[in-house]
């Protein structure tokens, strides 16, 4: 315990540096992933078909729908591609997608984009961790937006408003009422896989704790920094908890 | 609506566009890019003649014939051109670690810092994740390994390294109450033991045909025996000393049997003309004697190995 009590301010202030980068990761994620997921939603809703009129022909000279009249009616080509990536980035382990997008440049094209210090591997990570959340986003999104009743936007209709009215005013505000607790989860899964971003070598507070284990700053074989860092998470999750509490009641409209 | 949701769709289309341009351009700008990628110069030559970096390399380059030469520049003028030696280290006390002002020191970052000098570039260190090395290496995010490294098969097939320049031994970590009974390479057959994966530990472990669970890391290991989750590990000599006995978070433990012998060695990209060059100014400074008065500040002179 006293050793413990020696160890504490030079352990602390290690952990809070690799705090603050978990930390910042965290912020500079959702900033990039809350945008892009609405942006990716769109793209996996959308109807654009720009071959249909070629299954519509087909229908009329056939009489009757085929295959073929299928196929072409319903060719969504934005909304194919964006479910496939939106596939790809939740189909493969994140882990393996920092791995990947942080060491293929300098492998394949022998160009390591990235740089080699600090700021280049958090600069991968944040791109890894935005493009991974931003997908999972776009999924919570999409339900949110088909979830409101198709009979808010004819009301919109019968009351006269313009689309984007219908969109902004009625759909996208009762959607983000519905996706908070979703969301919610989603960050709080964030919070701890920020830690994943030790496999580039990013210097978290994980990496930070296991350091002492093996000795860093005049202290070696120490256990209880890593568990330590437990604390910090507990904290950090605890005040986003609190957070998407407080959202949750100050979007409680529509509610009597 | 469905026109809306076509517009936005446009939208989203051209948006990735941009970010995908964005974050292409953005990285390529970045001074650590100094490739020796033929494409790179062309694309200086063709669009930005005047923003080449420092000047001097890429016009060089512009000469046709050389341009081919560029791209298969050696190691040590990739090296050279980026002026830096970009050097891939685990904090790992005697020979890589950082003092009170955050500054990294250590006998093997020392010789890294001598070394880069005497190439006339500057030197950077850089924490990677050690499973990751080889990785790192070809990958240029480093230039080299200069961290304790000991000159397993795998090492010397994946890089090309340096000759050896430090003794090291795999050691038995045992608790301290039971340390007597485990003082030969006979008595340890019965114990599990845990060993880092990939390492010189875990080719000991099936040497001696022991039983063991490949762990994480060094470190992990002494903590499976410290939580008695395994009987015993086999960490380096170098380690067990920083990291066991007196003074340690682990005072209960203690290291007993030397299963071997081994080496430490420098590893760079495969190919590379720094192992070459290495070498040499490993001689210069062993018979003039920097090498060794390096060694002693750190208390590693015993380990040393004549150049």
């Amino acid at each position: 315990m006293e050793l413990i009590l020696q160890q504490a301010p030079i352990v602390i202030r290690s952990l809070n540096i690799g705090f603050l980068q978990t930390l910042k990761l965290f912020v500079i994620t959702l900033i990039g992933a809350l945008p892009l997921g609405l942006i990716i939603s769109f793209g996996s809703m959308s109807s654009w078909a720009p071959l249909a009129f070629i299954g519509r022909n087909m229908e009329r000279k056939n009489g009757r729908a085929t295959a073929a009249s299928r196929f072409f009616t319903g060719f969504c080509p934005i909304s194919l591609i964006v479910k496939i990536i939106v596939w790809v980035f939740r189909g493969t382990p994140l882990m393996l997608q920092l791995l990947i997008i942080y060491y293929f440049p300098g492998l394949v094209w022998g160009n390591p984009i990235w740089g080699s210090g600090e700021s280049g591997r958090f600069l991968a990570s944040a791109v890894a961790f935005i493009i991974n959340y931003a997908c999972y986003f776009s999924e919570i999104y999409r339900g949110g937006i088909q979830g409101v009743p198709r009979g808010q936007q004819e009301a919109g209709q019968v009351l006269g408003m313009t689309k984007g009215q219908i969109f902004f005013k009625v759909t996208l505000l009762q959607m983000v009422k519905r996706i908070v607790p979703p969301m919610g989860n989603e960050c709080i899964t964030l919070v701890k896989d920020t830690s994943l971003a030790r496999i580039i070598a990013l210097q978290e507070i994980i990496w930070a704790g296991q350091a002492f284990l093996k000795g860093s700053q005049g202290i070696s074989g120490a256990i209880w920094p890593l568990f330590f860092t437990g604390v910090y998470y507990l904290i950090f999750t605890g005040v986003v908890t609190l957070l998407l509490g407080w959202l949750e009641r100050k979007l409680s409209y529509f509610r009597a | 609506m469905k026109k809306l949701t076509k517009i936005l769709a446009l939208v989203l289309a051209l948006a990735l566009c941009v970010a995908l341009c964005a974050c292409s351009s953005g990285g390529s700008g970045t001074p650590a890019s100094t490739g020796s990628s033929l494409d790179e110069y062309k694309d200086k030559d063709g669009n930005l003649p005047t923003e080449a970096p420092e000047g001097t390399e890429a016009p060089e380059g512009t000469e046709t014939p050389e341009v081919v030469e560029t791209a298969e520049a050696t190691d040590s003028q990739y090296v050279k051109d980026k002026g830096v030696l970009i050097v891939g280290i685990t904090d790992f006390a005697p020979m890589d670690y950082k003092d009170e002002n955050g500054e990294w020191i250590g006998f093997d970052a020392d010789m890294a810092k001598a070394f880069a000098a005497h190439l006339g570039v500057n030197v950077e260190f850089v924490e990677i994740d050690w499973d990751n090395k080889v990785l790192e290496l070809d990958g240029k995010t480093i230039d080299c390994v200069w961290n304790g490294m000991t000159l397993r098969e795998e090492v010397l097939n994946s890089m090309e390294c340096s000759k050896p320049y430090c003794n090291n031994a795999q050691v038995v970590i045992v608790p301290v109450d039971v340390a007597d009974q485990y003082q030969t390479a006979d008595s340890i057959k019965d114990l599990a033991f845990a060993v880092e994966a990939g390492s010189a530990g875990e080719d000991m472990a099936v040497d001696y045909e022991l039983n063991y669970t490949p762990v994480k890391s060094q470190a992990d290991a002494i903590m499976e025996v410290a939580s008695k989750t395994s009987d015993a590990a086999i960490i380096d000599s170098l380690m067990a000393a920083a990291m066991v006995g007196e003074g340690t978070g682990y005072e209960n433990l203690t290291y007993t049997v030397g299963l071997n012998s081994e080496e430490y060695g420098v590893g760079f990209r495969k190919g590379s003309d720094l192992a070459d060059m290495l070498d040499q100014f490993f001689a210069a400074s062993y018979s003039d004697g920097t090498m060794i008065e390096c060694a002693e500040t750190y208390g590693v002179q015993a380990a040393l190995i004549a150049q």
